[in-house]
């Protein structure tokens, strides 16, 4: 789908240089799920907002299949939905006015269906809870019919029931549509247990990518996705610690 | 379906005078008790019965109705005008940063001066006519529906414009889908603060010079000595300007529900 190569992204922030991403190199196939995991501020957003075009990258570069750039659907950490347009308004928000009314119908109806929100085509933002809105900011994403789907930290901010739920929605939707996905997130569990890759990111650098060769649906409670869920775990505190003694050796 | 929409109306506005018709009730039988106990001369607080008999009289010669009409005629094309001009000029210095920072100081300059200081030069100028009513009119409800468009345009929430940028929208159609309808919120409480400071301002321009409208009709009565009159015009003005603002919200609600139309002007 896509190859990085020492892709970087510097930002200044009040005066002083911080590298986002640093010499980031990672090949995804087409269709593959990726997911990103990391603590908060080691680059995951800057390299979504990198790949969705959003932004661009200081240096290296970012190749994409056929070296045109592919149909992307952004789903945000919140749903972001358009508080004066109704739940299908909000789903076709992105292709409505450039695709024929029909064709716009047909795909809202569609993606609606897909996330289970068909029987509130016609409901208001404020009407909808924290799950409901975000699967229609999901719904507004597959609309696009994306090639690339990049979703950031989705779930972040839902109870643990609503959660699963949407994660298993998710599989299924990638099954049935087969986009590439780019899935970031800062909970390991969240990143095992969807991602066929789960790729390691700390201080925009990349640690390490680990695939995950279990078959879907995946339980979270599975002994096999535990031990994967600690081997991804332990690296990345590694990294961290590695890191941390470094600093004290600078200062020392 | 219309006329379920009337009856809805109705029923909706019967509802609100019922509700807010008991502190009226309390302060009209305190001023009933005041003015038949003799506590004040019936010349400075005349009853409400010899109030209620002035404005029937008023009615009845047609003065009120002449009176009103020239005063809502004034403020609705001084309110017009200020909304034609404010709403494009918030949505150009929007759109043009350079111009609204080479402006802004001289708006803010002029912003700070009451429209009732201006009278005596909008006189000269201006003639003691229509243009001149209409001209403070405009000054006094220009800046809150100005400053209501910019502030609402400038803050439309960054993070739903993102969302346009993400699924590559040009740039006129990111402001004519998110950002105009994200500051409407904000328009629509100036556009009500407006309408409120529209009226005030008018029966101010209407005492100082004019020969018609409520204003005049209550400084007349008091060269007259007749404080009923004033009294019943102070009440006519009252509830004209409820119901313009009744209206508004009614509009608010049907046009853009979304827009919780009562909690957002709580602070006025």
């Amino acid at each position: 789908m896509f190859e990085a190569r020492a892709l970087t992204k510097d930002y200044s922030v009040s005066g002083r240089k911080v590298s986002a991403l640093s010499a980031l190199d990672l090949s995804v196939p087409k269709g593959a799920f990726l997911t990103v995991v990391g603590r908060s501020g080691c680059g995951k957003t800057t390299l979504l907002r990198l790949l969705s075009g959003l932004t661009r990258p200081t240096s290296g570069c970012l190749e994409f299949d056929g070296s045109r750039t592919p149909r992307v659907g952004y789903v945000f950490q919140e749903p972001r939905l358009m508080p004066w347009l109704n739940v299908a308004q909000n789903a076709g928000f992105c292709i409505a006015r450039r695709l024929p009314s029909v064709e716009v119908e047909r795909r809202v109806e569609d993606a609606l269906c897909l996330v289970g929100l068909s029987q509130f085509a016609e409901a208001m933002p404020n009407e909808l809870s924290g799950g409901m809105a975000q699967r229609v900011a999901i719904a507004r994403a597959l609309v696009l019919e994306p090639e690339l789907l990049l979703l950031d930290e989705p779930f972040g901010a839902l109870d643990a029931f609503t959660r699963r739920n949407l994660q298993q929605q998710l599989v299924q939707i990638w099954q049935h549509r087969a986009p590439t996905i780019v899935f970031v997130t800062h909970d390991v569990e969240e990143a095992v247990v969807l991602g066929q890759t789960v790729a390691e990111l700390d201080q925009g650098r990349l640690v390490a990518t680990h695939d995950i060769p279990l078959p879907y649906p995946r339980d979270a409670t599975d002994p096999s996705v535990n031990f994967h869920r600690r081997a991804v775990l332990d690296r990345l505190l590694k990294a961290d610690h590695v890191r941390q003694s470094q600093t004290h050796i600078r200062r020392a | 379906m219309a006329c379920a929409g009337m009856m809805f109306f109705w029923q909706w506005m019967m509802l609100k005078l019922l509700r807010g018709s008991a502190a009226f009730l309390a302060a009209l039988l305190a001023w009933a008790a005041a003015s038949a106990s003799g506590l004040v001369s019936g010349f400075l607080l005349p009853s409400p019965m010899v109030v209620f008999d002035a404005l029937v009289e008023l009615v009845r010669d047609g003065s009120l109705v002449r009176h009103t009409a020239i005063s809502v005629q004034r403020v609705l094309l001084g309110y017009a005008l200020a909304v034609l001009i404010a709403l494009p000029l918030a949505l150009t210095f929007s759109l043009l940063p350079r111009l609204k920072a080479i402006l802004e100081p001289l708006l803010e300059f002029l912003r700070q001066i009451p429209p009732l200081a201006l009278v005596p030069l909008l006189i000269l100028w201006l003639g003691i006519g229509e243009a001149q009513k209409v001209g403070i009119i405009l000054l006094a409800c220009f800046f809150p529906i100005f400053l209501a468009a910019l502030g609402g345009i400038s803050q439309a929430d960054p993070k739903l414009i993102e969302v346009g940028h993400s699924c590559h929208m040009p740039p006129l159609e990111i402001l004519l889908r998110i950002i105009l309808p994200a500051s409407l919120p904000a328009v629509v409480i100036g556009l009500r603060i407006g309408l409120g400071y529209s009226w005030r301002a008018l029966v101010g321009a209407e005492l100082i010079a004019s020969s018609a409208g409520l204003g005049y009709l209550i400084v007349d009565a008091e060269n007259l000595a007749r404080t009923d009159i004033v009294l019943a015009g102070v009440v006519v003005i009252g509830v004209l300007g409820l119901i313009a603002d009744m209206l508004a919200k009614a509009a608010i609600k049907r046009l853009a529900p979304w827009i919780n139309a009562n909690a957002e002007l709580s602070f006025v």
